[in-house]
């Protein structure tokens, strides 16, 4: 097994990218899903842990992982085919979500992927799920992710999915990668829904969210954070004075989005809809110096300058008490799992990360349930 | 004990089944495909799902769900002598959240009687199948069913948020829930759409939908199929997301005004349903843009639709699709499949021909929105050897959708009858993929078997049952 190891080691280095100040023994950057799939099938083989990476915004979400290997994404970075008039794009996983934004924003088109999270990569956001403000409008990002092509932990390129905006054609793989956190195999490719951009859009401070969302059909938003509340419209210019005018507040061109959130320790409540204001509470209880609750989705985000375990720990049995979550997103301690509870279903889940990661090399543990 | 008195000692001898007259009766959905239950049960409660499925497991024999039988891909077809579960009594809605807008409910709750019962809420559930009068939230979640609106709403995956689920153990699970993104694999996301293979959806949380404010529907007339296209390529790249964008060919839209009088224009070569929601003024201004655009590309004739009866007559003909193939022949067989939205033209024309060398009689009638057709054969199965050229014409007509980019299904999902097509979409390693999902959820096969995957998926596969 050594020598195997020895060997695959060697190989590895060949496609050694050193460009990255990565803290692993071996970074490589294929530049196909089909080498993804050979590194990858020789990494099972040996036995060696591997993590993924894309431009490394969001490294440390989830358990933490120790890796012999990291496998980066740098190299697929091609937009490979858009088409407008379908309403539909195939882009590589290393491409910055900036860029696909500003190339479809030409035609006035949008992915809809996370706003203000500037550096991170299409395949990274896809990898943890995340989605953006606009989720209450256009659902969250698993919904548009239509087709995705990875290389599994057991070595192979798979697709899962189909290419058209609609399809009811075998089980819903896409669906199943998009928030695994690499635990499957590694994302080459996806084709992601667009939408078309509203004729026009404006933000529109309010004294109350839930009253702005109660009252307004179909916002793009509604925020309510430590700065104040704010909603997104999105329509014909009739109708977004229409819906100003319902707020009795001024709208202000385009779409001002909250400031990222940059403090050390990061955790949202993902929360029953109906929860959101009690998940603002506890959150302001807890001392956030800033924070943005999205109300008509359930997720309350918060920063903080430092780790409050006992705070913490009652936050989450609140949140696991009505049946959602409290996870810690970034600047977690030691002893402190991120996820909380596993999942009732851990034993599916388990099954479901040995027949996708036999070996179990593919970012060990870093899941809920240690999966 | 054998497993049918088992059963009767379970639910009692009035939801247990076996004469000959019922097993021929549940042996069928409302495809072509034949099956022959061996025992047909109605449970009433979760906890007599998970017995089911022990003395199942126990007796090792298949097992296979089904609702109202309206699926059209033989997805609910009991074969390999299964225990077929009927879920159609678990029709509760138990908790309406008004706030959070979702409610839990039985798989057995037809999808129409749950918008109704939403209405004082202001509230409905978005998927609307052809079928909604009779078709039930738990088929909706096996296959994934769409209908008119999805174009703007989603399919029902985005609409289903958690499931209650009996697994091929017999365990009980919850999967997904009203809040978002909870830790784990969306196994929520692989349940639906899975055609009853992966477990029985026992409770579904549901998504609800606020009711429009306003509603304008617009019918728009063309001379020509190419117009109508371009009209509704013209209305997606404006930046409008119409609730519904559907068409109807001029077979259909002749088919539908001998059926029934909707006031349809006869000598359109097709016709477009549009529909767009919001606030008042921005309806108005919606419906504006669609007029200007349909004007431009040559409509001969515009109706606009804002009150609830006049909208009621423009979808009349849409809805009365289906009833007036049944009366031009005594059977209809139609496929779903998908085609990238900018292809559809080309690709009916080519569905057209292959049609005309069968010497079939086909009429559509498609959600042009998202690309999802429906080439519907009208014929008698009568008629020695047409139900196989009729199943061979379909099966050409889907290679051509996948050939342009396509996939097999939208809406209705693979079942028996597009099983052996997989392949055309999927490699070999795709649908490996694919099994190990299966294997995960039920390793020994007992849930619907010989459904959705093609057999040999797996590389390594277990004998046959």
């Amino acid at each position: 097994m050594t020598s195997l190891r020895a060997v695959t080691l060697q190989l590895l280095n060949r496609l050694r990218d050193d460009s990255a100040d990565i803290d692993a023994e071996y970074v490589v950057a294929p530049s196909s899903i089909a080498e993804a799939a050979a590194i990858l099938a020789a990494a099972a083989e040996a036995g060696i842990p591997t993590a993924f990476r894309g431009s490394g915004t969001h490294q440390g979400y989830g358990t933490p992982v120790s890796a012999d290997l990291v496998v980066t994404t740098t190299r697929l970075d091609s937009i490979i085919d858009w088409q407008p008039d379908d309403l539909t794009v195939v882009v590589q996983a290393g491409v910055l979500i900036d860029a696909l934004e500003a190339t479809i924003a030409t035609r006035r088109q949008t992915a809809v992927l996370p706003e203000g999270v500037p550096g991170s990569t299409v395949g990274g956001a896809i990898a943890i799920g995340l989605s953006g403000y606009r989720r209450l409008r256009y659902g969250p990002t698993r919904d548009r992710v239509l087709q995705v092509r990875m290389a599994t932990g057991y070595g192979k390129v798979v697709a899962g999915g189909s290419p058209v905006v609609k399809s009811s054609t075998g089980y819903g793989l896409p669906r199943l990668v998009t928030g695994s956190l690499g635990s499957l195999g590694m994302i080459g490719d996806v084709t992601l829904k667009l939408w078309s951009q509203p004729m026009s859009v404006a933000t529109v401070e309010v004294g109350d969210a839930s009253a702005a969302l109660r009252d307004l059909y179909r916002p793009l938003a509604v925020l309510e954070t430590s700065e104040g509340s704010f909603t997104y419209l999105g329509g014909p210019e009739a109708q977004i004075s229409e819906q100003s005018a319902r707020l009795g507040a001024a709208a202000r061109r385009g779409l001002v989005w909250p400031e990222p959130i940059t403090e050390p320790v990061q955790l949202e409540f993902r929360v029953p809809a109906a929860y959101v204001a009690d998940a603002v509470e506890w959150i302001r209880r807890l001392g956030a110096v800033r924070w943005v609750a999205q109300h008509g989705v359930g997720i309350v985000s918060g920063g903080f300058e430092d780790f409050d375990v006992e705070g913490f720990t009652a936050a989450r049995s609140w949140a696991e008490s009505v049946a959602g979550a409290f996870v810690v997103t970034s600047g977690f301690g030691e002893t402190f799992d991120p996820w909380g509870s596993p999942p009732s279903s851990v034993g599916i889940q388990r099954r479901i990360k040995d027949v996708f990661d036999p070996a179990g090399i593919c970012n060990p543990s870093i899941l809920a349930g240690n999966l | 004990m054998d497993t049918a008195t088992e059963l009767i000692e379970l639910l009692g001898e009035a939801r247990v089944h076996t004469h000959p007259i019922d097993r021929q009766i549940y042996a069928k959905d409302a495809g072509v495909s034949v099956g022959d239950p061996a025992i047909i049960v109605l449970p009433e409660t979760t906890e007599e799902v998970a017995a089911i499925m022990r003395i199942a497991v126990q007796a090792d024999v298949p097992v296979v769900a089904r609702g109202a039988g309206t699926g059209l891909a033989g997805g609910a077809v009991p074969t390999q002598g299964s225990i077929l579960v009927v879920l159609t009594r678990m029709n509760e809605v138990y908790e309406v959240d008004e706030i959070g807008r979702t409610a839990w409910v039985g798989p057995g709750v037809i999808n129409l009687d749950l918008s109704n019962t939403l209405t004082v809420f202001g509230l409905h559930f978005a998927p609307d199948p052809s079928s909604e009068q009779s078709s039930t939230v738990g088929g909706n979640t096996a296959t994934n069913a769409g209908g008119p609106h999805c174009l703007a709403e989603g399919s029902t995956i985005a609409h289903v948020l958690g499931v209650e689920v009996v697994t091929a153990d017999g365990d009980v699970v919850m999967l997904g829930g009203a809040a978002p993104d909870l830790p784990g694999y969306d196994l929520r996301g692989l349940i639906v759409g899975s055609e009853g293979t992966l477990g029985i959806v026992t409770r579904v949380l549901v998504r609800l939908t606020k009711n429009p404010p306003n509603v304008a529907t617009m019918l728009i007339a063309f001379s020509d199929i190419n117009d109508a296209a371009r009209t509704v390529s013209d209305i997606i790249s404006s930046g409008l997301v119409p609730a519904a964008l559907e068409i109807m060919d001029r077979s259909m839209v002749q088919a539908i005004e001998n059926f029934v009088k909707a006031d349809l224009p006869l000598d359109a070569a097709a016709v477009l349903l549009a529909e767009v929601v919001g606030h008042a003024d921005g309806v108005a201004a919606e419906a504006e843009i669609i007029r200007g655009v349909a004007e431009q590309n040559r409509a001969t004739e515009i109706r606009t639709a804002t009150d609830d009866s006049e909208r009621a007559l423009l979808w009349k003909g849409r809805k009365s699709a289906f009833g007036a193939v049944a009366q031009a022949a005594p059977d209809y067989y139609l496929n779903d499949a998908v085609v990238p939205r900018t292809r559809f033209v080309e690709v009916l024309e080519e569905i057209y021909g292959i049609a005309d060398q069968h010497g079939l009689r086909l009429m559509s009638v498609f959600h042009a929105g998202d690309g999802n057709l429906h080439p519907l054969v009208s014929y008698d199965a009568a008629e020695p050897g047409m139900k196989e050229r009729v199943i061979a014409a379909s099966a050409e007509m889907v290679r051509v959708a996948v050939a342009a980019g396509g996939t097999l299904s939208g809406e209705h999902g693979i079942g028996l009858e597009k099983r052996e097509m997989m392949s055309q979409v999927f490699t070999a390693d795709d649908l490996d993929a694919q099994a190990r999902v299966r294997e995960a959820f039920d390793a020994d096969g007992r849930l619907n078997p010989g459904k959705v995957l093609p057999e040999g998926s797996r590389c390594f596969d277990r004998p046959p049952r």
